[in-house]
């Protein structure tokens, strides 16, 4: 009897889940449709849709194309945390990590697509690639990691696309498109796989920290006539907050998905991982600290005009708001207070806080540096992103938010077995 | 020629209307007193030279000997000496700024020259005023793209769609540009521009017409979607007029004739003499961008 209401509970739930995530999935395809129908009015109409001008040619869309990289790169590197390092403890999100930084990257060079005035040229990037251009590097990296990332993500599921495909369920028909038919698991193929997870997570890490973070961060710090920008702790700023917000994001994810399926949350782990970043944010805070001193401190007026647009102007509210509350003082304050550092559902939204803050971080990268004119007398930019702009942006997300859903829809990406493989050790 | 043929004279049928009106080579030759066959070859070697086909070092090397043995002591020549010495002009532009009235002529002749679209502008002057009242003073600083010997712009340019030519200008390739605007943010001098294909259509008939034929390149009528909007645009020193023997606009209309142009490789030039004046200074020297646009304090 017992047994029986256990089964009709699990079924229950199992209804609920289809529900919830029809709804999901509803919403994330009107969310992508209304974005669409601006997108393709963008490509019509072209970037004469946006607030840019060209003072400020860069904007909303650049912002969130280094906010997607960062939260690529961010998740990748607490991915290898796990694959090379052997963070056992985190092992539950690993393949949501690499295949969140997967969908990251897709969402990423989307932004830059939208922004190019030309993107059906978006190709002599590759075939004339200038070799001193931080640019065109970041975009060679990009396309490698991506493949680097889609590599590890599949030695990752391959023991449970195995296990999978000898279901018949959707997932199990894709699994047996992606396994050839006499794939086993043993443990010469456990022991096999894990070497290469640890071989391709330690190729990655310079890959996500030099050339794709790293190197995203150059594009801006290489650019002289910029001296908020040209400072070489620029890049290293860039890699630690994409670890915040990596983190940040995981830790989120992880909880309300959990939360949805009304399956148990690991909470010693969302503890320690709620430190980790925590632990990134501070380093973060302390880093921008020493950029904005010096940067005061040099008394250059280019610098200081553009920490007064930042600060001290009608945008300031996005610096102190945005990045300072929401995004560093709130969630510290919820990770370290004994009232809150235990309950999951203040931690979620210390993690969320995190993410939006970063947003507003990357706002105050692109945005202020590009209202001070270069020279004092030339006009001053005057941004902010237009109807249009938010628009073609919602539908850029949901549309990587589609490809997640999707994606771990057909494909072993959740922890399956309820035992956790432990590295394969 | 048919009765359903083309009426139209082709090239090569002015050839043979010339080929019939010129004298029988072989026949003038042979009544030279020299070499008739060493005449014929070296007229059609010469046209291989001349078409490109064929080295003028070869030709020599080839030719010398008979020529000699030809000639004698006449036949003095010797292979032309067809390593640059003279590497061609590098354009420079010097502008006085004690001559500036900012009476913003440059700005418009530009701007009619290039046919630049609304917001963008190749050249500004910018004014500003030091001092307090009534101790003030105002400065007018035309401000063209300043051609960089070391340019930012082309430094960061993914796609080397800009790049620096022989001659000093920074030219941008249109069809290349993939309109990231990066070297706009990574101009010191804000000489770019990106084109958003605004246009004067409304105050202005027949705006559209034609589009400036920058860098010699011919592209029509000004159309959406059509190069060079969606692309960085920028001054290029006039470089259609430059090909047509012309200065650039701003230094034929400049009504001060505050701005010169000229050839920095030839010391005899105005501007190599303006240039090592003591009142010489270039924009934001210190970013190690080598502007080929001098002031003169």
């Amino acid at each position: 009897m017992s047994n029986l209401a256990l089964k009709l509970e699990h079924k229950s739930t199992k209804s609920t889940d289809t529900k919830v995530f029809k709804i999901w999935i509803s919403a994330l395809t009107v969310a992508f449709l209304a974005g669409g129908y601006f997108i393709v009015e963008r490509m019509i109409t072209g970037l004469s849709a946006t607030n840019l001008s060209s003072i400020t040619p860069w904007g909303a869309w650049i912002a969130f194309y280094i906010f997607f990289v960062g939260l690529s790169a961010g998740s990748f590197l607490l991915s290898t945390l796990i694959y090379v390092f052997g963070m056992e403890e985190y092992e539950r999100i690993g393949k949501a990590a690499l295949f969140t930084a997967i969908v990251c990257m897709i969402v990423a060079l989307t932004f830059v697509l939208m922004d190019l005035g030309r993107p059906e040229r978006l190709m002599n990037a590759i075939i004339y690639w200038n070799v001193t251009s931080p640019l065109g590097w970041e975009v060679h990296f990009y396309l490698v990691y991506i493949a680097l990332l889609m590599v590890e993500l599949y030695i990752a599921m391959r023991e449970d696309l195995v296990r999978a495909a000898n279901t018949n369920t959707l997932k199990g028909f894709v699994a047996r498109l992606l396994t050839s038919k006499n794939s086993t698991i043993n443990t010469l193929t456990k022991k096999r796989d894990h070497m290469w997870m640890k071989i391709l997570g330690t190729i990655g890490i310079p890959i996500a920290i030099l050339g794709v973070h790293g190197g995203t961060g150059t594009i801006f710090a290489m650019v002289k006539a910029r001296p908020a920008w040209n400072t070489a702790i620029f890049p290293i700023i860039f890699v630690v907050s994409a670890m915040v917000s990596g983190t940040a994001l995981l830790l989120a994810m992880y909880v309300i998905k959990r939360k949805v399926q009304k399956k148990p949350i690991d909470q010693k782990m969302i503890i320690s991982l709620s430190k980790l970043m925590a632990g990134f944010l501070i380093i973060d805070l302390g880093l921008q600290f020493y950029e904005y001193l010096t940067g005061w401190y040099g008394l250059e007026i280019e610098h200081l005009d553009t920490l007064a647009t930042m600060m001290a102007s009608d945008l300031s509210w996005s610096f102190w708001g945005v990045q300072m509350f929401l995004g560093a003082v709130v969630p510290l304050t919820i990770v370290f207070w004994k009232k809150t550092n235990q309950n999951i559902n203040a931690l979620l939204v210390a993690a969320i806080l995190i993410v939006v803050g970063i947003i507003g971080v990357r706002f105050n990268i692109v945005v202020p540096s590009l209202i001070v004119p270069v020279f004092h007398e030339l006009p001053w930019g005057d941004y902010f992103p237009t109807v249009k702009e938010w628009m073609v942006s919602v539908g850029v997300v949901a549309m990587g938010l589609l490809i997640y859903s999707i994606g771990e829809l057909l494909l072993p990406i959740e922890e399956t077995s309820e035992e956790v493989s432990h590295n394969g050790k | 020629m048919g009765l359903f043929s083309n009426w139209d004279l082709k090239p090569r049928d002015y050839d043979k209307i010339v080929d019939q009106k010129l004298p029988n080579a072989e026949k003038v030759l042979n009544e030279s007193q020299y070499d008739t066959k060493l005449g014929l070859n070296m007229a059609r070697d010469a046209r291989k030279v001349i078409n490109g086909s064929m080295k003028i070092d070869d030709f020599h090397k080839v030719y010398s000997s008979s020529l000699t043995m030809e000639f004698g002591s006449y036949y003095a020549s010797d292979t032309p000496d067809t390593k640059k010495t003279n590497k061609g002009p590098k354009w420079v532009m010097v502008i006085d700024l004690q001559k500036c009235i900012g009476c913003d002529t440059c700005t418009v002749s530009c701007k009619a020259e290039n046919r630049t679209p609304p917001g963008i502008s190749y050249n500004v002057v910018m004014e500003s005023l030091e001092g307090e009242f009534p101790n003030i003073k105002a400065m007018n600083l035309p401000r063209p793209c300043m051609q960089c010997d070391k340019p930012a712009c082309a430094q960061v340019c993914p796609t080397r769609a800009t790049y620096k030519m022989e001659n000093g200008i920074v030219v941008i390739d249109n069809d290349r540009c993939i309109g990231c605007r990066y070297c706009i943010v990574a101009c010191p001098y804000g000489a770019r521009s990106f084109d958003f294909g605004d246009s004067y259509e409304q105050e202005m008939t027949g705006y559209n017409d034609v589009t400036s034929p920058e860098y010699g390149v011919e592209r029509g009528e000004r159309k959406k979607g059509k190069t060079p909007i969606g692309t960085v645009r920028k001054c290029s020193f006039c470089f259609h007029r430059l090909q047509r023997g012309e200065e650039p606009a701003c230094v034929e209309t400049c009504i001060g004739d505050a701005r010169f142009f000229g050839d920095i490789n030839d010391p005899n030039s105005v501007v190599s003499k303006l240039a090592a004046s003591p009142r010489a200074f270039r924009l934001k020297e210190e970013l190690g961008t080598q502007p080929s646009v001098i002031y003169l304090r």
